[in-house]
């Protein structure tokens, strides 16, 4: 399994380093769009206001919403890609058997984004002023939340297993996250509140939030649910997987596209 | 035409040498061992109600070490269907797989010992060069980095692209892709290899080394299940031969035995020298032959003989022999089918279920 996980780093590397122009294009892409929203908030509040923590909560959210889409969006877009060159039956004929080979692709891709969402972290924070903090234990809830994210992505991925063509609906996903990841649902109160804990991935970044962005301590009671909310959803989206793996191979249409 | 003797001296070569470094008992008479590959009555469906279509129907396979199956059909009759159900890549409605005994299906190690190269080019990472991808399949078939590399290098030896392991593969010619394709597919040492169309577009230089390669993988004990449209290739490489039409299974047989089974009854040709007496020409001439210039061609089946009626085209060619006595023979030869020929009449006679079970096995 180490084997693996140390081959998948490499082709991912390999791959990303090929083609420079593709990694260069996605941090100043990521960069100029935080900098719209910032400059037309920035119009819309008057030129004195001081965005104080506010803006340090929206970079935090906007950083975990890029971070989530490219998770999201990760194994359904490599499944019809590799689909359409031809891999990806190769990659099902593997022994690992195809969750343990996506999980691994997933962990060794992640760490090369995170690399990149850093640097667009820190140019942005340069533009903006922003002051976040990075504590020791937002790896906690960081990792709650990518326990979250994978389940989405194997669910999505699901998706592009056995519909194949899933683009409309990542398009669309994406302003659904935008919302989940900036609205601030750790201010919520009662039902509002309950609803957004079940909901993926938003109990983990409202911790986030509050640990970065708010200089608060971690609320550990909300820390347990976010990790059951991870752990729920990552058991179910692979659980979905699995049955998608089966569907395909019962209609033949695994290696379709 | 496929050489009568199949233990060809294999050069030093990495298929070589990773005997003398295997473990594994290769030197085992190969037909004593059990089938790599046996599938038993694979049927497949898709679609539903008057648009349900039976693309596989009733396939029974069994591939021993060591042998090249050539699996044969037209289009669309069934035969990536049916690799696809043996590679665990299409679950069957019926039946099953079972490859040194495990069932792909359900049991992942069952595919350990499988390679595939099933869409010719379509199996590699583009951006990756040869080395690189040599080494990330060779992972993802559980071997250890150092390992894959080491083969890999070998294996690019051997196709002779050694000069290339640096190249990203989508800067390569398609024939140098899909040599990287089959060598892919032999990173791990497989038991069992299926092989979807492996020549298709190469040039010459390139398949015969695809072909040397078969044979030498085939000689060290891997199953081969062979699908081409090149029938000249299958005829070559093949041992046996499986037709599929319609789904079913038509013909499977020794490759020889088929094609001998598809000769029979064809024209004999007889060469000699001196020259033949008046009356022993017309004694020929009445037996059916035609006499031309030390020439005689005797065509059974213009006799009326049925096809399979050999004792009786054999007693007519002897009696033609015994005319021909004393004059010096320079040969005798009879026109022999080859395997397209052979396809030809098992493909295009009408469909096989107006024939019931008239298939052509063992």
């Amino acid at each position: 399994m180490i084997d693996l996980l140390i081959g998948e780093f490499k082709r991912t590397w390999i791959q990303t380093r090929r083609y420079p122009a593709e990694v260069i294009g996605g941090i100043v892409i990521l960069t100029s769009v935080f900098y719209g929203i910032f400059v037309s908030s920035q119009y819309m509040a008057g030129p004195t206001t001081n965005f104080g923590n506010r803006l340090d909560a929206i970079v935090v959210g906007y950083v975990i919403w890029t971070l989530v889409l490219y998770i999201v969006n990760d194994i359904a877009n490599n499944l019809q890609l590799e689909a359409q060159t031809g891999t990806l039956e190769q990659v099902f004929l593997s022994p690992f058997g195809a969750p343990r080979v996506f999980l691994a692709r997933a962990v060794a891709s992640l760490t090369l984004r995170l690399m990149l969402i850093m640097i667009v972290m820190v140019i942005i924070m340069f533009i903006t002023g922003s002051q976040l903090a990075f504590p020791v234990l937002l790896l906690l809830p960081l990792a709650t939340l990518l326990l979250s994210a994978y389940g989405l992505a194997f669910f999505i991925g699901s998706f592009a297993l056995v519909l194949k063509k899933v683009q409309q609906v990542l398009g669309l996903f994406q302003f659904v996250l935008l919302f989940l990841l900036l609205a601030p649902t750790e201010t919520w109160v009662g039902g509002a509140k309950l609803a957004a804990y079940m909901m993926p991935i938003v109990p983990s970044i409202g911790l986030l939030r509050d640990l970065m962005a708010r200089n608060e301590g971690l609320d550990w009671g909300v820390w347990a649910i976010a990790l059951a909310n991870g752990l729920f959803y990552f058991t179910l989206g692979t659980l979905v997987f699995r049955w998608a793996e089966g569907k395909a191979k019962r209609q033949g249409s695994l290696g379709g596209y | 035409m496929m050489p009568s003797d199949l233990s060809v001296s294999v050069p030093p070569s990495v298929f070589t040498s990773s005997v003398s470094n295997s473990s594994a008992p290769l030197s085992v008479p190969l037909s004593l061992s059990k089938p790599a590959l046996e599938s038993f009555d694979l049927r497949k469906s898709y679609g539903r109600g008057k648009r349900r279509f039976e693309a596989v129907q009733g396939v029974s396979l069994s591939i021993s070490a060591g042998e090249v199956l050539a699996f044969l059909g037209p289009n669309g009759a069934g035969k990536t269907t049916t690799i696809k159900m043996i590679a665990g890549l299409v679950r069957p409605d019926a039946g099953w797989v079972k490859i040194a005994g495990a069932d792909p299906h359900r049991q992942p190690r069952a595919l350990t010992g499988v390679g595939a190269v099933l869409e010719g080019n379509r199996n590699l990472y583009w951006r990756l060069t040869p080395m690189e991808n040599l080494e990330y399949f060779g992972v993802l078939r559980q071997m250890r980095r150092r390992l894959a590399r080491s083969r890999g290098e070998k294996l690019l030896a051997e196709f002779g692209l050694s000069d290339k392991r640096n190249i990203p593969v989508q800067k390569l010619s398609r024939g140098m892709q899909q040599k990287i394709a089959i060598a892919v597919a032999l990173i791990h040492e497989p038991s069992l290899l299926l092989l979807d169309e492996p020549t298709l577009g190469l040039d010459v230089e390139s398949g015969e080394t695809v072909k040397r390669i078969v044979r030498q993988v085939a000689n060290l004990g891997c199953a081969i299940l062979l699908t081409t449209h090149q029938l000249n290739v299958a005829e070559e490489l093949s041992d046996r031969v499986a037709v599929i039409r319609a789904g079913k299974i038509v013909a499977e047989k020794p490759t020889q035995a088929l094609i001998q089974q598809f000769s029979n009854g064809a024209a004999y040709h007889i060469e000699y020298e001196g020259v033949l007496s008046e009356e022993a020409a017309g004694a020929i001439a009445q037996l059916g032959a035609t006499v031309k210039a030390q020439k005689i061609h005797y065509n059974p089946l213009s006799q009326g003989n049925a096809q399979s009626d050999k004792l009786a085209s054999s007693a007519t060619l002897y009696k033609i022999l015994n005319l021909l006595a004393p004059l010096p023979l320079l040969s005798v030869r009879q026109d022999r089918a080859d395997l397209t020929e052979v396809f030809l009449q098992l493909t295009q006679t009408p469909s096989p279920d107006s024939h019931g079970s008239d298939t052509l096995h063992d």
